[in-house]
């Protein structure tokens, strides 16, 4: 502790009186000074492009014999072996929180509560996989010769530039697809034909039944979560509870069924459970009953577990 | 639900994840984008051992040179930052004992530097403290403030200071330090 106060004293009389001026350091030239030095295996696609602009006349040349290579190089590898799917990256996240993520294409993923995504450091060229338990957003980037897939477990979602979100968690026989922008194709697993898919468009897919219906929704309301928010409209009570149960990963029942079909309209924005159940019991008839969490088998704490009644 | 820092704080994480795999496959864009992001910072950092910016950007640059070359074998336990601070620590303390220079160099960051071996994980950057430093000054007595202000930004010593204000040396120490102490209570939730 002492040792951190000191510190913390040290760092602000270091920022405080730097011996420079942070203005007379030029990054710029120092920067092209170790690029020089720096010999990429990868570029990024800024420096090309300046690089390009600059010299616009002088690259067309090579550039076309440098694609005619590429042509027919890639013709003669036609042959070669396939080679081996690169490793793959995990991302997970705990109950109650959501994050924003970055994927290898510049696409993003917003990845909810509770959700495992996988995906290659790299995507190899034809298809960007990867593959969701639980639920994520995505905003594509639009590449229409590599394909952007999502799978999951009865189905898969492909795209090329799109947003839409996808729920699939693992205790649920549901998977749901909505779509925000753009156009998606979802294929399911087995004889069904694949299933185009417009914006403000909600799949729903029963494991179970191997049934699904679409039905035209208000989709922010299906990723809003992605935004810190959680958004019912005209929902019923019954499911205003499973879907608080979702997020922060305790188990909510409804015991009387004459206000389980009771519609709530809501948004919640970055509240605590404690205070989302508060407000809930502030505007509908109903009290809550708290259980202890038990201790499972193996020592751990079973989940939380509350009971709904009518006041 | 996890608040807005802590979300941000994942996301930092996983970008830093991001980076280094990037890294460590060659990706020059990610390599000048670290650069744009540390190199003045690390040259300010530098330039508390050895108050010389030419040989500070020197250091930094061979810092990052070395970066890249070790990319593949990189093996990083803390953070990226943390690696580089410590990397420029080490350069900086090479030099001084190669220059034997610690007699004639006794300043204060450097005695303080020498005897406790800073912790790079938790220290902050002149450009992330910067701005909430200015904040934190503007609500110190005037009287602190203006002495910690002439030392600091002004470069003046504590006898010269002392002379323009017509009060001892010694007050001038007293009020200096409480300006710090003060201060390090203003910024203590921004250290974490």
């Amino acid at each position: 502790m002492q040792k951190n106060k000191q510190q913390q004293l040290q760092n602000i009389w270091d920022v405080a009186g730097a011996p420079l001026n942070p203005d007379h350091i030029d990054m710029e030239k120092a920067l092209k000074r170790v690029m020089h030095h720096v010999k990429p295996t990868i570029w990024y696609q800024t420096p090309f492009f300046v690089y390009w602009q600059r010299s616009a006349a002088i690259l067309l040349l090579p550039l076309l014999l440098g694609s005619l290579y590429l042509a027919l190089s890639a013709k003669r590898n036609q042959t070669a072996p396939q080679p081996t799917p690169p490793a793959l990256l995990e991302i997970s996240t705990p109950y109650g929180t959501h994050i924003k993520m970055h994927l290898p294409d510049g696409s993003s993923a917003w990845l909810n509560g509770g959700s495992h995504l996988k995906y290659p450091a790299t995507f190899a060229p034809g298809k960007r996989t990867v593959l969701l338990c639980g639920e994520a957003y995505f905003e594509v980037r639009s590449d229409p010769n590599n394909p952007f897939i999502v799978q999951t477990k009865g189905l898969e979602v492909e795209a090329t530039g799109t947003a839409f979100n996808v729920e699939a968690y693992r205790r649920d026989s549901l998977v749901t697809v909505t779509m925000a922008v753009g156009e998606i194709t979802v294929r399911i697993a087995g004889p069904t034909p694949p299933i185009a898919m417009k914006p403000g468009e909600r799949m729903a897919y029963n494991l179970e039944n191997k049934r699904y219906n679409i039905q035209s929704t208000d989709a922010y309301k299906w990723y809003a979560w992605k935004d810190g928010l959680i958004v019912f409209r005209d929902d019923p009570l019954e499911y205003v509870f499973k879907k608080i149960g979702q997020t922060f990963n305790i188990e909510i029942e409804v015991k009387d069924s004459s206000i389980s079909q009771h519609l709530y309209r809501a948004t919640f924005e970055d509240e605590s459970m404690d205070e989302i159940l508060r407000l809930l019991a502030m505007s509908a008839p109903i009290r809550y009953k708290y259980f202890d969490r038990k201790k499972g088998e193996d020592g751990h704490y079973l989940k939380q577990r509350i009971e709904v009644y009518r006041d | 639900m996890p608040t807005k820092a802590e979300t941000y704080r994942i996301d930092v994480i996983m970008q830093e994840n991001h980076l280094l795999v990037g890294l460590k496959q060659g990706d020059a864009g990610i390599f000048s984008f670290l650069f744009k992001t540390y190199y003045k910072d690390l040259v300010l950092f530098g330039s508390t051992y050895i108050p010389e910016q030419t040989l500070c950007e020197d250091i930094v640059q061979s810092v990052f040179m070395k970066l890249w070359d070790d990319r593949e074998n990189l093996h990083i336990e803390t953070s990226l930052k943390s690696y580089l601070l410590t990397a420029v620590k080490n350069s900086c303390l090479d030099e001084i004992r190669h220059r034997n220079i610690v007699k004639e160099h006794q300043s204060h960051a450097l005695a303080f530097h020498q005897q406790a071996d800073i912790d790079t994980e938790n220290y902050v950057l002149y450009s992330d403290l910067r701005r909430h430093l200015e904040e934190s000054l503007a609500l110190l007595p005037p009287l602190y403030r203006e002495a910690f202000e002439m030392n600091r930004f002004g470069g003046l010593k504590y006898k010269e200071i002392a002379a323009k204000l017509k009060v001892s040396e010694r007050t001038i120490e007293v009020r200096i330090g409480k300006a710090l102490l003060l201060l390090r209570q203003h910024l203590k939730d921004f250290f974490g």
